[in-house]
């Protein structure tokens, strides 16, 4: 099982100036329920996800009697924060927003807010948030249990997994629609563009589609990378290159269960290199080129072969446990 | 490789030296093929591996006894209780024909082999077929050289032993052959342009359709090879015959498998080969038109043809298509297009460690020195391109990029693997043997006057490279056969229906475990006892225990296994509900914490969890109850306590609490987990514990029945 890694924003040390301001002021600024329910409409036609400052947060999410539960995003999005996960979870966010803004399911019973720390830093010290970003839920009776605050430890913070929260808590389902993503098409149809206007103007000497050499290195460029494991990186996904605690950085990965991505570049060049040799070797047993030339030729292959296959070897050697053979250097 | 003289021969002509040589060379072959797979065989005894080997021996057994007809009409009551399954419209007959054909052959012999012993030995006797179809397939591409070296290499290739060891008995045992065998039989068509061999090509791709559902692979390879070469300009008469021919009777005779049925013409996987055909014929038109006709009527002829062809393919494609006579991309084979489709959208394929992408260290394992002799052997085919050699290069490609994918079409990669390698090493042989074979040599300059002075001198140098060529080239062979035989030793050759271990003293200890419970089963359950396991045991023990299951290896009912999951994965009495619903008398699960063997159904349990809260009956179910606070999954003190209270942990660690495991360690220690379990003192309330085997892998309880007055 894997967990999105996520780096918590930590914000303790600009909360704690700003403590006693607001101590008792909960609960005493009340209107109506018609006023806050007219104001909220008002405020989550303009946007989906309302921005609440300390005292529309205190009016409209504390204040009581409601009849509505409100979903909060807690965060600083502002730039000098510097929080990276804010953002990528605030774009998940206002997708569900949005999903459910103009879902059959929209009703006033609900509404999406979010309180940036720089804009409601007490809100963040009234409760006790230290981190950004959190997801609160404001239920319209009662106080807040512990599931209201989602744990985006376990589950993320995916649009779906905030959907699939707030049908937990609220009821209320939110099919998440996600604007489709173009690029791959996009990219696509350029390739196939560029490709067709290239065959376009060059056809009336369309040899070079036919020239073996083209399509032999093409297809050898293919068998090394999937044979090097690139199909591997593509469906999972590994590190680039691990950085382990102490400061150090592997570059192959220790079992053979698992690989790096560099060290699959690593496998590829050697791969290469071995090939080239064999290859080598056998154009110098071609007649055709002097023999001096050949003789280099065939020396160059023989050390490249050599070499790098016992480099592939111990390097297998390595991550295999129990591997009996080597050769050349351990 | 080519034609060297041994002394000793020298009494016969220089034809029958050859033909000695390659008969010793292929029959080394074919015994060593044989004999590299019997390592099970001679540790253990000859037992049926695995747990898809079963199946395929219990229906084997059916067919020798009842006959083929009774065989295909075959409604199994055992499996998949309630719903059953019609085994003959949903298998691949060819290796259960194949394997009792043999059988009745040898019992006509007075041969009186059981069996079980036919079914073991089928798969290494299949292998040393494949030798040899190697060696035919590649002498037809490029020389016999090459055929033998490739057949060599074949014999002991770990990729396909995996596959192919004493005692699995699988498909792919026989579909390896079959489908070299199906290549075989196109080079050679395409070669001839002969009905007679294009006919018999057809005639193996039905074997091979019989007998494997990867024949997929192969009907879009052989249209692929005929498309590429309509492309280079190579399309010719011959091509013409042989795919017709193939194509047609092919489809036609595949048809007859009722497992396959109407797929040939309806789903996209085989629309490849249609389109092909198709455009074989009009390419064949449009050729006879032109030498029938002036040249501007023919092009006018030609433009309108073509918009109107394609106008109604599309229209076709489209209407078929939305109307749903034309089935979309099936689970499995779009899998291997988008590899991350399954991997998101199907956790019962996503589960199967067959499906797993396969890393660059065990291509390395699989198949050694031929990772970089294929490539080579590329670069051969490409300098000397033919009709034949773009086939063996486009399989070659595809079946590289599908074991990139999936890590069990390794066993597809294998073979071109081994014939492009052949191919390699004996023309690189080839082209230094020259300067080192002396009689040949003298041959040449006698022929060749002029060219004597400038031949000696580069001679010498020559020499010195051709020997350390040579010596190169062995060594790595050899290094290939150490490697392999080491991986079919140490890797591929234990049954894991019997384990085996090492004790301190460096002794071999046997876990027979999973034998001695599916007998108990059979010998102390009533006959129609209903048994709920995870699905990976359903074929042992209807085979080795002869009792009625749930759910089984053939995962063709989501929702039942789904049902399954969540009687595993629930309290004891939610389970008890689903048990009655199913109408289970006794569940079995495997535990693997006192010897230490890990894929037990505590480390599969996730998978059940996730399949059984994949349905809307098991919504209630969630993976993240089964963790830690933390996201652990954890089965000690501070595991999560959805965990410690299902019935899967209760059922595996039902008084293992009071039992030492390790030196040192508390009772109740957890081998595989490494962790104290976290509850140890539990009654068990609508189980009782019927029978533990003696290393405690198998646990079986048996369902309590309802009590005779009220509640409980």
């Amino acid at each position: 099982m894997f967990f999105p890694l996520l780096c918590l924003f930590s914000l303790l040390p600009f909360g704690l100036c700003n403590d006693a301001k607001n101590k008792g002021v909960i609960n005493t600024n009340t209107g109506t329920l018609q006023e806050r329910m007219e104001q909220l409409l008002e405020l989550s036609s303009r946007r989906p996800i309302i921005r609440f400052n300390n005292k529309l947060f205190k009016d409209l999410v504390r204040g009581s009697p409601r009849n509505y539960s409100v979903i909060i995003m807690f965060t600083a999005l502002s730039s000098h924060r510097g929080c990276v996960v804010c953002r990528q979870a605030s774009d998940e966010y206002s997708l569900v927003a949005n999903s459910y803004r103009y879902s059959q399911f929209y009703s006033n019973k609900m509404f999406f807010g979010l309180v940036d720390f720089d804009e409601g830093s007490d809100v963040f010290q009234s409760l006790g948030l230290n981190s950004a970003p959190a997801f609160l839920h404001f239920p319209a009776k009662g106080k807040p249990k512990k599931q209201d605050n989602m744990d985006i430890q376990r589950i993320g913070f995916s649009a779906e997994a905030i959907a699939r929260w707030i049908m937990e808590r609220t009821e209320i389902n939110i099919r998440v629609f996600r604007p489709p993503n173009y690029t791959g098409t996009m990219a696509l149809l350029t390739l196939f563009g560029l490709v067709g206007i290239l065959v376009y103007l060059r056809r009336n000497n369309l040899e070079f589609l036919l020239n073996k050499n083209t399509w032999s290195i093409l297809a050898m460029f293919f068998v090394l990378s999937m044979v090097s494991g690139q199909m591997w990186n593509h469906i999972r996904g590994p590190p680039f290159v691990h950085n382990s605690q102490s400061g150090g950085v592997a570059y192959i990965h220790g079992s053979s269960q698992g690989q790096f991505v560099l060290e699959t570049y690593f496998v590829m060049g050697m791969y290469g290199m071995i090939v080239m040799g064999v290859i080598l070797l056998c154009e110098a047993g071609e007649e055709k080129v002097d023999p001096g030339f050949r003789r280099i030729q065939a020396i160059a292959g023989l050390c490249l072969l050599a070499f790098f296959y016992s480099l592939l070897l111990s390097v297998f050697r390595s991550k295999a446990g129990g591997y009996p053979y080597s050769f050349l250097f351990k | 490789m080519s034609g060297s003289v041994v002394p000793v021969l020298g009494r016969f002509s220089v034809e029958k030296q050859e033909s000695l040589l390659k008969l010793s060379i292929l029959s080394i072959s074919v015994v060593l093929a044989f004999s590299t797979r019997l390592f099970s065989v001679l540790r253990f005894e000859s037992v049926i591996h695995e747990f898809d080997p079963y199946f395929n021996y219990r229906t084997t057994r059916f067919l020798a006894e009842n006959g083929f007809y009774s065989f295909h009409n075959w409604f199994d009551d055992r499996a998949w209780y309630p719903l059953g399954r019609i085994i003959g419209g949903t298998i691949y007959p060819g290796l259960m024909v194949t394997a009792s054909t043999i059988y009745h052959f040898l019992n006509s012999l007075n041969i009186t082999l059981d069996v079980r012993e036919v079914c073991v030995f089928l798969a290494p006797l299949f292998s040393s077929l494949t030798a040899i179809m190697t060696y035919l397939l590649t002498s037809e591409l490029h020389s016999v050289g090459a055929g033998l070296c490739a057949a060599g290499m074949i014999a002991i290739v770990p990729g396909y032993i995996s596959r192919s060891v004493a005692g699995s008995y699988d498909n792919e045992g026989i579909a390896i052959f079959c489908m070299l065998f199906t290549y075989y039989l196109w080079i050679k068509s395409v070669k001839t342009g002969n009905i007679y061999w294009a006919a018999l090509c057809s005639v193996a791709y039905f074997y091979m359709v019989s007998s494997w559902g990867g024949y997929v692979f192969l009907i879009n390879i052989i249209p692929l090879h005929v498309l590429v070469l309509m492309i280079c300009g190579r399309f010719s008469h011959k091509t013409y015959i042989a795919y017709s021919t193939v194509y047609t009777l092919g489809t036609l005779l595949s048809m007859q498998i009722s497992f396959v049925g109407f797929q040939p013409v309806q789903t996209s996987e085989h629309m490849l080969a249609l389109g092909v055909f198709g455009l074989c014929q009009i390419l064949a038109f449009v050729e006879y038109l032109r030498a029938n006709m002036t040249q501007e009527n023919f092009n006018v002829l030609f433009k309108s043809l073509i918009i109107i062809i394609s106008g109604i393919i599309g229209v076709g494609l489209g209407v078929l298509t939305l109307s749903g006579k034309v089935a979309p991309w099936t689970g499995r084979f779009y899998s291997l297009l988008d590899p991350s489709y399954a991997k998101n959208n199907i956790p019962i394929i996503a589960s199967v460690s067959e499906h797993q992408p396969t890393s660059w260290s065990s291509f390395y394992f699989d198949l050694q020195i031929l990772t970089f002799l294929f490539p080579a052997g590329l670069y051969y085919c490409f300098s000397k391109l033919t009709d034949h050699n773009i086939f063996i290069i486009l399989y070659g490609v595809f079946a590289v990029y599908f074991a990139g994918v999936m890590v069990r079409l390794m066993l597809v990669l294998a073979p071109v693997m081994c014939i492009l390698s052949g191919i390699a090493v004996s023309s690189s042989l080839s082209t230094y043997m020259k300067y080192l074979d002396s009689s040949n040599q003298q041959t040449k300059s006698t022929s060749k006057v002029g060219k004597i002075k400038q031949d000696s001198s580069s001679n010498t140098q020559k020499e010195g490279i051709a020997y350390i060529f040579v010596g190169m080239i062995t060594f790595f062979l050899i290094s290939y056969t150490f490697h392999c035989t080491w991986v079919t030793s140490e890797a591929y050759s234990s049954p894991s229906i019997v384990l085996s271990a090492r004790s301190h003293d460096g002794s071999r200890i046997i876990f027979d475990d999973f034998r001695e419970a599916y007998w108990w089963l059979r010998m102390n359950t009533p006959e129609d006892a209903k048994v709920m396991s995870w699905w990976d045991y359903g074929y042992q023990i209807t085979a080795m225990a002869n009792r009625t299951i749930i759910v089984d290896n053939n995962t063709w009912n989501n929702t039942h296994i789904s049902r399954v999951g969540q009687a595993m994965a629930s309290t004891e009495d939610k389970a008890y509900e689903i048990m009655r619903e199913l109408d289970v008398n006794y569940v079995l699960v495997i535990f693997g914490g006192l010897t230490g063997y890990s894929s037990d159904d505590i480390n599969k349990f996730l998978w059940m969890v996730r399949i059984g809260g994949s349905t809307p009956e098991g919504a209630h179910i969630k993976e993240w109850d089964y963790y830690t606070p933390s996201g652990e999954f954890r089965v000690d003190s501070e595991g999560s306590q959805t965990l410690l209270n299902c019935m899967m942990y209760k059922m595996c660690y039902y008084r293992f609490g009071q039992v030492y495991t390790e030196g040192g360690k508390p009772p109740g220690y957890d081998r595989v987990r490494n962790a104290e379990i976290g509850v140890k003192d539990f009654e068990l309330d609508v189980l009782e514990e019927a029978y533990t085997s003696e290393h405690w892998i198998v646990r079986i309880y048996k369902v309590k029945d309802l009590p005779n007055r009220g509640s409980r």
